[in-house]
């Protein structure tokens, strides 16, 4: 979200800006000239003096107005993704953690080792573990019978991680698409 | 750091203000404040009467305060584009007790390439990235390493705080120098042996 609000920030930054420039330049422009510099904004005066609170145009706006609102309001209190796994045991002043991604890529290395595997895919949060293997067989039996070792695997590899709060692990194994 | 403190709440602010004014808007068109209100322009209102009859002078207050709201908005810009959380270099406490005087400063970018390679040399370590951050005078590093798969993980791990760190903070004479620690693992697999 960091990234996101960078870039709408820089946007309305500039956009603030630019509209403040463009209300000095017709400010001015106004009492020396008395006529429009850039924007012909007698135009939007003379809509704005025609139209009433309850025309469509006004209501479509407003709608607009406030899903944009929410939108952002939403994105904005939305607790951030963890993207850290603390490790428990560090040092003194130590704060030492695992990405979210070396987690995923960790599980995802320990289950590809296992003979019959295929293809995983992982998904790791503060919680929970999910991850999605397909066997090289075509039989759901046999893929099934994938799942004591892969979890063994996964866990395994969990563990050696040493996280302070453990996430625990479900694992799905499907068949080969024959 | 990019000013992501001050984005978060100007942008909190703003969606707030948009879905303030949609919804004043939309209930004054559904007539909650009076059908006289809702039948009327947008612009026969107090506020628009008001800027009508004061117009002389209230346009170059306006546009004095906007002058001044764009300025800030530069400044705002500015601080997106080039801020960074990098603490620059480190400035070393002098010993008193030996009555030399002198500033020393060290530079961050020779501690963390030192660092760097260090953590690189061990086996396992894929990677490893460092960087200060935050205040010069009280700063935090930042270490990212990668790991690789075939790594005894929980022992390099250990390794990095006990050897690598130990020997920083002793560099730099600060053994309570906060340390953070990211790893990863990297998605190369190990090159298998016949």
């Amino acid at each position: 979200m960091k990234h996101a609000n960078r870039v709408l920030a820089a946007l309305l930054s500039l956009a603030i800006i630019v509209v403040g420039g463009l209300l000095i330049i017709e400010v001015v422009a106004d009492r020396i000239n008395h006529r429009p510099a850039l924007v012909h904004w007698h135009h939007a005066y003379e809509w704005l003096g025609r139209t009433e609170w309850l025309a469509g145009s006004v209501r479509v706006t407003c709608v607009l107005l406030i899903l944009v609102g929410l939108v952002l309001l939403a994105a904005e209190l939305k607790p951030p993704r963890v993207s850290r796994l603390r490790v428990s045991g560090s040092i003194p002043n130590t704060d030492t953690a695992y990405t979210r991604r070396g987690v995923a890529t960790a599980v995802q290395s320990a289950v590809a080792d296992v003979d019959g595997i295929r293809d995983t895919s992982i998904s790791v949060s503060r919680r929970k573990v999910r991850l999605a293997a397909t066997a090289g067989a075509a039989d759901n039996g046999a893929a099934q019978q994938l799942r004591e070792p892969v979890v063994e695997a996964a866990q395994q590899r969990l563990d050696a991680l040493q996280l302070e709060s453990a996430p625990s692990l479900s694992a799905t194994i499907k068949p080969r698409r024959s | 750091m990019h000013a992501d403190k001050t984005n978060r709440s100007l942008l909190i602010f703003l969606a707030i203000l948009l879905t303030a004014a949609g919804a004043l808007g939309l209930i004054t068109g559904f007539g909650v404040f009076g059908s006289d209100l809702q039948h009327r322009p947008l612009t026969r209102n107090r506020v628009g009467a008001f800027i009508g009859r004061d117009g002389d002078w209230l346009w170059p207050v306006v546009a004095v305060v906007v002058l001044l709201i764009a300025l800030l908005a530069l400044r705002w810009l500015l601080l997106i584009l080039t801020s960074t959380d990098r603490s620059g270099d480190l400035r070393i406490r002098s010993d008193s007790s030996s009555g030399i005087r002198g500033k020393t400063t060290l530079s961050s970018s020779a501690v963390t390439a030192a660092l760097s390679s260090e953590i690189e040399s061990y086996r396992g370590v894929h990677s490893a990235n460092a960087r200060l951050i935050g205040n010069p005078d009280d700063p935090t590093l930042a270490v990212d390493v990668t790991l690789q798969q075939s790594a005894n993980l929980a022992g390099v791990r250990r390794r990095v705080e006990t050897e690598a760190f130990t020997h920083v903070r002793q560099a730099i004479g600060s053994p309570e120098l906060p340390i953070r620690l990211d790893l990863g693992v990297s998605t190369k697999r190990p090159a298998r042996t016949v």
